[in-house]
């Protein structure tokens, strides 16, 4: 099992697009993926939109990532590429 | 076979022009009634079969959906419905939907409705106003999930050619979703002649009849409908003989709407040489392609607001930018006018944290604009740099004085100053103030001296003077486009900009009927802007007449008591003045009744 904090930083937080990224990404591998604000609270199974949802992370929350399974580093990876990057989301303002 | 269903006819007001022969698509809003009943325990196997089917048409539905508006309208817009998707098939929220069913043994329709709530009571306490608003994505799946429980196999009508959309209201975001080169007609429940949904039909050339008070729960998807326009009617399960005697009136319908009519160009002038301007209101894209079409003199109303459709509130500098540059593209040597942001009131319960008690009187328009001072700054920018490129001109929608007008110039200073600092070219954009509320009709000399031209929006000034919800059907018999205080506020603007030396551009829907325009025309107004399908029948209605005498009978209407004596002079009037252009038919009628 693998263990990483991840910043939201789209703009937006997790809201229903990044959710739908996030959750079409984590489907792509076999490994579980179990996301929790790192202030605590509840896991969040980043295979369910609802979850994800649910996570009600906004801009700046601070999460904690563990990811389980045969390709548990390819699939920490690619999450923490979405999250550098935004996901994918073009920035707002120069 | 099926025996006859007796045929039944429902009145309305028929809001954009049209006769269309169609299938029912019932399009259910946010509001649907969920009734509950228990399940035997031998049947729970069977009920939540029925709902995992329903969740997999609903899911397959979307896709399709989804797929066509990537095609239509880009991938971004198509990532919402993405979303979707994933929730119509998301274990969890299926599981909790089924677990519901089999521990509380009861109706899947039921326990879409209890988790549903659940969730949306959930979202509702989240502390982020984006994210929280995102709760509608939820009731948009819990209703997507009730529709296919009902057992209608809308996927295959979605795409069907003679789509009529029959819904208690659309919001209009819901309408710029659907595929509209299917959809014939529209009939909703609710809505005027003015609700944003009629304007946007009316935009796209949709026929619609609206105010049908109770006409959706009688209908099912895929019932055939006749939506009339010209008799303010609908006509469901239509017998042999009725729809035998509209295919003869008829023909194709989809035909008729196709054939345009070729556009008069050129200057416009009244038979005692007065120039008159028709400039568009555009929002849609779909509606872009009228402005050229009809040989509009510009763009007199750019509503803004379509642009938050995918976004919200973050649409980004550069996304908005490109939209105004199209605007003006689209405008050329005439120009655009930008509406900045009029949010509030219909377009914004996603975007507000509880909903506004009195939204119309609420922190909408510039209001909004004024305290969300980012937004404001960044639509701001993004015009004056389109206008590097092309002629544009802002206007501040539902100014009340002169403070709100010098708080915007002062932002635009403080934009430019930055532009010319980042070296970035941006181009000069005249200001106007929208003329909407009495408050500035009773300050229009002042405003005129701080404004680079005036915009009347009849709309919201008759909804404003005479304190009538134009959305309201029950109080449809107040909403008076020809109450005589009404007059008095556009005759009073009018001639507060002509003192000012500024133009007056009348954009409400009044500038889009003929006999309302002739009047405009008697109060001096001389620059029109309209939904670019009225152009035509505006048009020759206006280069027929006589300014002189249009405005004899206005200053004869300003005398009037009463609305009703001002509706009876026009019909008398016009129709006496211009028999050929104004036969009794054509007339504003005394409003339909039971």
């Amino acid at each position: 099992m693998i263990e990483r904090k991840l910043l939201v930083n789209a703009r937006l937080g997790l809201h229903a697009r990044a959710a739908a990224k996030l959750v079409r990404l984590t489907n792509t591998f076999h490994s579980n993926v179990l996301l929790r604000r790192i202030e605590g609270g509840p896991n969040a199974d980043a295979k369910s939109i609802l979850s994800v949802l649910m996570l009600a992370a906004t801009a700046g929350t601070e999460l904690e990532a563990s990811v389980e399974g045969v390709d548990e580093q390819a699939a920490m990876l690619a999450i923490e590429k979405l999250f550098a990057e935004s996901f994918g989301e073009r920035e707002v303002e120069v | 076979m099926k025996e006859q269903t007796p045929e039944i006819r429902c009145k309305g007001l028929g809001v954009s022009e049209g006769v269309v022969i169609g299938q029912v698509l019932r399009l259910v809003d946010g509001a649907s009634q969920v009734s509950r009943w228990s399940v035997k325990a031998e049947d729970l196997e069977k009920e939540t079969q029925r709902f995992r089917d329903a969740a997999a048409a609903a899911s397959q539905r979307l896709r399709k959906i989804r797929d066509q508006a990537g095609g239509r309208l880009g991938n971004e817009y198509a990532y919402i419905f993405d979303a979707h998707v994933l929730l119509l098939e998301d274990e969890k929220l299926l599981g909790d939907i089924v677990e519901y069913i089999t521990a509380e043994r009861v109706n899947a329709e039921w326990a879409i409705k209890v988790v549903g709530d659940r969730l949306t009571a959930l979202y509702s306490e989240i502390k982020d106003d984006y994210l929280r608003g995102r709760g509608s994505d939820i009731e948009d799946v819990m209703q997507r999930l009730l529709t296919a429980l009902s057992g209608a196999r809308p996927e295959d009508l979605q795409l069907a050619e003679d789509a009529v959309i029959v819904s208690r209201d659309l919001l209009p975001s819901a309408l710029a979703e659907l595929d509209l080169t299917h959809a014939q007609a529209l009939a909703t429940d609710s809505g005027g002649w003015t609700s944003h949904t009629a304007i946007l039909a009316r935009g796209i050339g949709l026929p619609a009849v609206v105010g049908l008070r109770d006409f959706y729960r009688r209908t099912k998807t895929g019932d055939r409908i006749i939506v009339d326009s010209h008799r303010n009617e609908v006509i469901l399960h239509p017998s042999r003989e009725t729809l035998a005697g509209y295919d003869k009136q008829t023909g194709q319908p989809s035909a008729r709407r196709k054939a345009a009519h070729v556009a008069d160009r050129g200057a416009l002038r009244t038979q005692d040489g007065v120039e008159i301007k028709l400039r568009a209101n555009i929002e849609l894209p779909a509606e872009f392609d009228g402005v050229e079409k009809y040989g509009a003199c510009g763009i007199g109303l750019y509503r803004s607001e379509f642009l938050l459709a995918r976004n919200g509130l973050t649409v980004s500098e550069q996304e908005q930018r490109i939209a105004y540059e199209a605007v003006a593209r689209l405008a050329g040597e005439a120009g655009a006018i930008i509406r900045l942001f009029d949010l509030g009131g219909e377009n914004t319960r996603s975007h507000f944290r509880e909903p506004e008690k009195n939204p119309a009187l609420g922190l909408r328009a510039i209001r909004f604009g004024l305290r969300n001072d980012s937004v404001m700054r960044r639509q701001l920018r993004a015009i004056l740099l389109a206008a590097a490129s092309g002629k544009l001109k802002i206007v501040l929608p539902m100014v009340t004085d002169v403070s709100e007008v010098k708080r915007v110039k002062a932002m635009i200073g403080e934009e430019i100053a930055k532009l010319m600092d980042e070296g970035q070219p941006y181009g000069d954009v005249p200001i106007g103030a929208m003329i909407e509320v009495p408050a500035a009709v009773m300050m229009a000399e002042k405003i005129a001296a701080c404004v680079d031209f005036f915009e009347l929006g009849t709309n919201d000034l008759v909804q404003y003077t005479l304190a009538v919800d134009r959305s309201n059907d029950e109080v449809a018999d107040w909403f008076r486009t020809l109450h005589p205080a009404v007059l008095e506020g556009i005759s009073r603007s009018l001639k507060a900009a002509e003192q000012a030396g500024i133009p007056a551009i009348v954009c409400g829907e009044m500038a889009s009927t003929p006999a309302y325009a002739v009047l405009l025309i008697g109060l001096g107004a001389t620059d029109l802007s309209m939904t670019p399908s009225a152009m035509p029948r505006v048009r020759s209605t206006l280069a027929a007449i006589d300014s002189a005498s249009a405005r004899i009978i206005v200053d004869e209407c300003l005398t009037c008591e009463g609305a009703d004596e001002v509706e009876y002079l026009v019909r008398t009037r016009l129709g006496s003045r211009w028999p050929h252009l104004f036969p009794a038919s054509s007339l504003p009628q005394p409003r339909p009744t039971e």
